[in-house]
């Protein structure tokens, strides 16, 4: 991918919002949606609101981006947002369909549409979204590291997405660069999310299929959708991401409490590589609460969560079975897995602050993983304990109200700038054992596992161009602990540095 | 850590009593049982696991053992290569950071490695040290090995007094087989590092473009200026003793081997473009009987295994007769005192009883025994067999 070819996709995507192209947009909009939507209509466009974007994930901010009904009222019916526009699908890697019926009348015949995502719809019984993104980036980090392409193809995927009558709602994903996965013994799949929602019961709506474990916050923000280039640490190398299973979710006190509750084939994509062979049958929940919502008004909104998953672990691969720890861009081991048998046990901590263009989050994560007789001499060993933490936050510089995504007052070259916001993330991973007598050391069946961490501060800028492109621009600066884990010499700290373009579509 | 009174107490290089020859020494690991299962039926693989190593009363804890060898490896007598650091990287055993326990399972005697270095050693040609060693896994016998100095950084401090140079290992591509002859492949060197030449020091900085330009002199360098363009890379003369010496001992897999040139470390010393060959794995000596060639794989053989270095250097009077004095040298060497004879059957005595019981190795006891007949026949008739070539080369 060079240089030449991002700019001629950034330039693209620019045009695609540009003014010819909004307007092809509103004479489509216009030709497919009657000028007005009754309020009746859009009150029942309201309750059917909870189907699923105020189930997942992603819907958590779903409460606190309800607006006060007289807003809703003076929104013009072609300003109805797409899927992922919405601030429903905030946190989300694969956008939420908005109702059929909220969005626009449903017609009774075969319709295709294009506001934000190619849409084909069968009456009220059947629609489809198709859906693309696609990620690019030019990086660079400490010298001596060969294997960093300087650019790179980080993530294209399409997915379609949508419902099927009232009550069942889907979702299919793919990624489409191959070297997104890993090769080997156990090969991570292509397909991302690929699952079946059914939202008969509204407090207790059942998903089925692949998606991801509910743990962590900074985990299951969408790809697209997150503050900065690169997940937090926790979330790549301790939480569990996607797995195969069946979840209940549902929500209570107007959202005001939400749960997810599921369980899973094995312990998500995070936890294995070729090497690594992963936990086995995983159980977990999360719930999330606003609990100062009446405290807090004119303070925006603080949403509290925590979750928990237990996993079975097994000796079965003759390689060490434990998790890793690796450097953001450059994914350097630091820690190598050891060797782990029994119960691995993960537990969150999590708050979500938005308060007008500004946000902050904070998370602590905590893993233990059972070693029963992993020792050399087939004894028992302590725990092998993995802790990560982060603070972040951000500020809109051209004052928009924070949304994820963020949605640009004016797009740029629309008689705007986009939006303009800047962000830091402060974190540490580190690894240990809880207690051993013996002298620590690096071995993965040491009673004593030698302490290492990585400490990372991240610095960055995001460019919303407009509704399909996003330019972030991110500078991290990272210190592994263990001089002799550390990929520079002088076990110096190191910065690297990336520029990523974003196209949604 | 290091533990052990020994090291404390010693003097001067403390893995001398290590690789003392004259001992058959016990090495003593403990590795979770399902490791060892593990590092056996995964032999092909480099996967390290975690083990304790003891002798005498030195023990490292915490190093890291690893399946090695190329055409030795076996599952069932695993060649073993100990990283005493690899987990930590101060650690050291006996002063070493790197061990090599070879299984020998390529030579049913046990001991044309061991002896060829010493023979490489009495020529005064720098070698690894070794000697013979009972492995018991877990307290339980499993098998004869022979110890194996690394070559290392440790190694060329020990031998060279200085240890920042390039060093490479030969390595022969297991996967195409094709041999590589020192022929001049381009100018990139890519095409020279990692493969055939796989550093082993500066492993991020291996400055393969020297070794491009070695390698463009070998072949390309005009008549006129070849012998002066060449002392920038190499000691000819040193070069062709070593190859003597290889080739008195009939090595089968060396520098002019069957395969093209193999077995064998380059090594570059500090700040010059000089390197210099150190043998490596010598399981194929005494190869067939007394008589094996002194030209083999030189004047006859597949071209294309044919070593160009080798080729070249001899179309010179002065170089050609390095080689074969040097082969003179080594045919009254082992005469002297009847040392070859004698080495075998010294090791011979050594190491029956351990090779004896040692039921894993890939030979009966019967093939033992006439593998150290064929031996005891090759030091007897060995110089005899040179001279002749030698001569019938130097016609008077």
């Amino acid at each position: 991918m060079s240089i030449a070819r991002i700019l001629i996709v950034l330039a693209a995507a620019v045009a695609l919002g540009s003014p010819s192209a909004a307007r092809a947009t509103t004479n489509d909009q216009e030709t497919t949606q009657p000028a007005a939507k009754p309020d009746k209509e859009k009150k029942a466009g309201k309750e059917k609101k909870p189907d699923k974007e105020k189930t997942a994930d992603k819907e958590k901010t779903a409460g606190k981006e309800k607006t006060p009904k007289k807003e809703k009222k003076a929104k013009k019916k072609s300003d109805v947002p797409a899927p992922d526009e919405g601030p429903s699908a905030t946190d989300t890697d694969a956008a939420p369909p908005v109702p059929a019926d909220q969005v626009e009348p449903e017609g009774p015949g075969t319709r295709v549409t294009w506001k934000q995502h190619p849409s084909f719809r069968i009456g009220s019984a059947f629609r489809m979204d198709i859906q693309a993104k696609f990620q690019e980036d030019i990086r660079d980090t400490y010298v001596g590291e060969p294997e960093l392409a300087r650019t790179d193809l980080h993530r294209n995927r399409i997915g379609v997405q949508g419902r099927l009558f009232k009550h069942i709602e889907y979702e299919l994903e793919r990624e489409l660069t191959e070297k997104e996965l890993d090769a080997g013994r156990n090969p991570k799949s292509p397909w991302k999310d690929v699952n079946v929602d059914l939202t008969y019961i509204k407090n207790a709506q059942v998903k089925i299929g692949k998606f991801k474990i509910p743990f962590s916050l900074d985990q299951l923000t969408g790809v697209t959708h997150n503050d900065f280039v690169y997940r937090s640490l926790g979330a790549n190398y301790l939480a569990p991401s996607r797995d195969i299973g069946v979840m209940v979710h549902g929500s209570f006190l107007k959202h005001g409490l939400q749960y997810w509750s599921g369980v899973f084939r094995h312990d998500g994509d995070n936890a294995r590589s070729s090497r690594i062979a992963g936990g086995d049958e995983t159980v977990a929940a999360r719930v999330t609460g606003t609990p100062f919502r009446v405290m807090t008004q004119g303070l925006g909104e603080i949403e509290l969560g925590t979750a928990f998953a237990i996993s079975k672990l097994s000796d079965d691969s003759f390689r060490p079975n434990g998790l890793r720890g690796r450097t953001i861009m450059t994914q350097h081991v630091f820690y190598e897995p050891v060797y782990v048998k029994g119960e691995r046990r993960r537990w969150e901590a999590d708050m979500d602050w938005t308060v007008g263009p500004a946000s902050a989050r904070a998370e602590y994560m905590w893993v233990v993983d059972d070693r029963q007789r992993q020792g050399i001499g087939d004894d028992d060993l302590p725990d092998a304990r993995s802790r990560a933490w982060y603070v972040s936050g951000t500020w809109l510089l051209t004052g928009e109200k924070k949304e994820r995504p963020v949605k640009a007052a004016g797009d740029f070259l629309q008689g705007g700038w986009g939006a303009l916001e800047v962000g830091a993330r402060y974190e540490r991973l580190w690894f240990d054992s809880v207690g051993g007598t013996d002298l620590p050391s690096r071995n993965p069946r040491a009673e004593t596992i030698l302490p290492t961490a990585d400490r990372a501060l991240t610095l960055g800028v995001n460019w919303t161009v407009n509704r399909f492109v996003k330019v972030q621009i991110n500078g991290i600066r990272e210190h592994v602990e263990d001089i002799e884990r550390n990929p520079v010499p002088g076990a110096a700290a190191f910065w690297s540095r990336i520029v990523r373009l974003q196209l949604v579509l | 850590m290091l533990v052990g009174g020994l090291l404390a107490q010693a003097q001067g290089d403390p893995a001398d009593a290590l690789f003392d020859d004259g001992t058959l020494h016990d090495i003593r690991l403990t590795i979770s049982p399902r490791d060892w299962e593990s590092l056996k039926e995964h032999f092909q693989d480099n996967t390290r696991y975690p083990a304790d190593l003891r002798w005498r009363d030195v023990t490292a804890r915490g190093i890291a053992i690893r399946s090695r060898g190329n055409g030795s490896r076996s599952g069932s007598k695993p060649g073993l290569k100990f990283d005493v650091n690899y987990y930590s990287a101060d650690q050291r055993f006996l002063g070493l950071k790197n061990l090599i326990l070879r299984n020998n399972t390529q030579d049913a005697s046990n001991m044309r490695e061991l002896v060829s270095m010493k023979f490489f050693k009495r020529m005064q040609i720098k070698a690894p040290r070794e000697s013979f060693a009972r492995l018991f896994v877990n307290n339980v016998y499993a098998g004869l090995y022979t110890i194996v100095e690394d070559i290392d950084k440790d190694f060329l401090q020990k031998n060279f007094n200085e240890n920042d140079g390039y060093l490479y290992e030969y390595d022969f591509d297991e996967s195409t087989r094709i041999p590589y002859a020192f022929e001049y492949l381009g100018s990139d060197p890519a095409k020279y590092v990692p493969l055939p030449f796989k550093a082993q020091t500066h492993e991020t900085s291996p400055r393969a473009d020297v070794i491009e330009r070695f390698i463009w002199t070998v072949n390309e360098a005009p008549a006129a200026s070849w012998r002066q363009r060449m002392d920038e890379f190499l000691d000819l003369k040193a070069f062709m003793r070593h190859l003597g010496v290889e080739n008195f001992l009939a090595e089968q897999d060396g520098i002019t081997g069957d395969y093209g040139p193999n077995n064998f470390f380059l090594y570059r010393f500090e700040n010059k473009n000089l390197f210099t060959f150190l043998p490596w794995d010598k399981s194929n000596t005494f190869w067939a009987s007394p008589d094996y060639w002194i030209f083999r794989n030189i004047k006859d053989g597949p071209e294309n295994f044919r070593n160009r270095l080798v080729l070249r250097a001899l179309t010179y009077d002065d170089l050609r007769d390095e080689y074969l004095n040097t082969l003179l040298e080594c045919a009254e060497s082992v005469l002297q005192d009847g040392w070859l004879e004698q080495e075998v059957s010294t090791e011979y005595e050594r190491i029956r009883s351990a090779a004896l019981t040692d039921t894993i190795k890939p030979f009966s006891n019967e093939q033992f025994e006439a593998a150290i007949e064929e031996l005891k026949t090759f030091a007897k008739n060995r110089s005899d067999a040179v001279r002749r070539m030698v001569a019938e080369e130097r016609p008077q």
